[in-house]
């Protein structure tokens, strides 16, 4: 937001060592972001808000129940994590914009888009991905009407919508509307047109739900 | 992505401390439009200093005096669910209901919102010539330019519009913006958090290095008020707006408008008071005649580009709708 400043003369990318003394305030405000771009200043900073970055740090992530462990920069995206070092292939990407809902994932929860995540902020927070609700053996009630409906053709936009439609089953339980369930996938596209059959299967799989289930 | 160092501020003092220390970071909460400028490169920050962890921007509360205070972390999802909004709010409720789609409604916020960057194609890719990036002139008002996200009003310069359709709705219920800096806190009136765009300027808001948004405020509201939102588009869903209106307006015994708000959003760099609508209203009855009016009234100083008349006309018909949706909603 500060994006018109003028820039300050000589100010250095990052925050900087003056800054630390600048008050009392400030002084909690620099000293980890000091501490990282000065190791030769470690004495009695008092702590600062957490910095990460912008190398690969060491992030502790809940991923569908576990507690998964990767190396990661603040710039990758939690798409970006969960399918490469995580290896989790179900969420997708596709425009990596915020404009598909390929990769659909809950984030405590409620549905998001993964690709517009930094994996950094995830830290602390319950992530769920589509293999985090059920697998071929013991499916989800959502991902079981999808098969029941016919619910993909080319099946790239499906975990997304999966992910949706699940949360939508989950909120609303058994009474969940047609229009509930349409605004509920309403930010995932599907290029197949299979949005008929999504509906109808989220509609079948509510009915044997129950209400927050 | 260029590679960034992420600060965790506690508070949002210390967030616009670590703001004012760099000389190149930029304020981080949903992200839903940061990362997608910083992922095309037309923005390249060395730090992002994000409210993830700050206390105290998430709520909605009622204050003493009867304003509403929305913190400036709290998502357009939690507004359309808040209790509080939906009561003293309704039409900023709507908005945020309608806005995008569920999934950026979980993140996106309401100082985001409002400091979104324009959706024109020019500016939103690295490789063309755009004013608000230091070019030379906008070619969008260049003979054979795409204009379809063209403003109608302020367009000389630079044909952007500001697509916020919160933006109207809290500019007809004279929110005011709380503004953090290291040591203070001000209120600044929505009519002036805006700047008009300029060569080099990304940003459409008056917001200086080392600032950022706490809270929206939002003056406790007469329940006779009357208030009325409409948003054009060209999807029913996850879609931005083409043109978006918000009233308000109070009304004398007879009827008769007494004082009247009107805004229009994405219709120029900022969102756009239509203060020639407002003079048009007091005094009278609102009926679909007087709405047709005010619409005339409204657009006659529009200055659209051979690309965008048909927003003159879809001004107007959002007007007439707004006006209609308030009729109804005290």
């Amino acid at each position: 937001m500060s994006d018109d400043a003028p820039r300050e003369e000589g100010a250095r990318r990052g925050l900087t060592r003056r800054s630390l003394f600048k008050g009392a305030g400030a002084a909690a405000a620099a000293g980890a972001v000091f501490r990282s771009l000065d190791a030769s200043a470690k004495d009695d900073v008092p702590a600062g808000p957490r910095t990460q970055g912008p190398g690969k740090a060491k992030l502790t992530l809940q991923v569908n129940g576990q507690s998964r462990e990767v190396q990661a920069e603040p710039r990758e995206t939690l798409l970006e994590v969960l399918r490469l070092p995580l290896d989790l292939t179900g969420a997708k990407p596709v425009c990596n914009r915020g404009q598909c809902g390929a990769c659909t994932v809950w984030l405590d929860g409620t549905p998001v888009y993964a690709c517009s995540v930094l994996a950094v902020e995830a830290e602390g927070r319950k992530v769920t991905t589509v293999e985090g609700l059920g697998n071929p053996d013991d499916m989800h009630a959502v991902q079981s009407a999808f098969v029941e409906k016919d619910a993909l053709q080319c099946g790239f936009c499906t975990s997304g919508l999966v992910m949706s439609a699940a949360w939508a089953v989950g909120k609303h339980g058994p009474d969940l509307s047609e229009e509930q369930a349409r605004a509920a996938c309403s930010g995932n596209l599907c290029r197949c047109g299979t949005y008929p059959h999504v509906v109808e299967a989220a509609i079948a799989a509510a009915k044997t739900a129950k209400k927050g289930g | 992505m260029k590679a960034f160092q992420f600060v965790r501020p506690r508070s949002s003092t210390e967030a616009a401390q670590g703001l004012a220390d760099s000389a190149d970071a930029r304020v981080h909460s949903g992200g839903c439009d940061l990362l997608d400028r910083m992922k095309e490169r037309i923005e390249e920050p060395a730090v992002l200093v994000s409210l993830c962890d700050a206390e105290g921007l998430g709520d909605v509360r009622i204050e003493e005096d009867g304003s509403i205070w929305i913190g400036a972390r709290v998502t357009l999802a939690q507004l359309a669910e808040s209790d509080v909004v939906r009561r003293f709010l309704p039409t900023l409720g709507e908005a945020a209901g309608l806005a995008a789609s569920p999934q950026l409604r979980h993140r996106a916020t309401i100082a985001g919102n409002l400091a979104q960057h324009t959706r024109c194609g020019y500016y939103r890719v690295k490789s063309f010539p755009c004013l608000k990036r230091g070019g030379d002139s906008c070619p969008v008002r260049a003979d054979g330019g795409v204009q379809d996200t063209a403003g109608i009003f302020g367009n000389a310069a630079c044909a952007s519009a500001h697509p916020s359709s919160l933006a109207p709705v809290l500019g007809s219920l004279d929110a005011e913006i709380a503004i953090r800096d290291a040591k203070t806190l001000r209120f600044v009136a929505f009519a002036d958090f805006w700047a008009a765009p300029a060569k080099g300027r990304a940003s459409d808001t008056i917001l200086k290095s080392g600032e950022v948004i706490e809270a929206v405020r939002l003056p406790a509201r007469d329940a006779k008020q009357h208030v009325g939102f409409a948003e054009i588009r060209q999807k029913k869903a996850f879609d931005w707006a083409l043109v978006s209106c918000a009233v308000r307006y109070e009304t004398d015994a007879e009827g008769r408008v007494t004082q009247a708000r009107a805004w229009l959003g994405s219709v120029a760099p900022a969102p756009y008071r239509a203060t020639k609508a407002e003079a048009a209203l007091v005094g009278k009855a609102v009926t679909d005649e007087v709405a047709v009016k005010v619409g005339d009234a409204a657009l006659a100083d529009a200055t659209p580009l051979a690309g965008t008349t048909y927003k003159v006309q879809l001004a107007k018909v959002a007007l007439k709708r707004a006006l209609a949706a308030a009729r109804e909603k005290a």
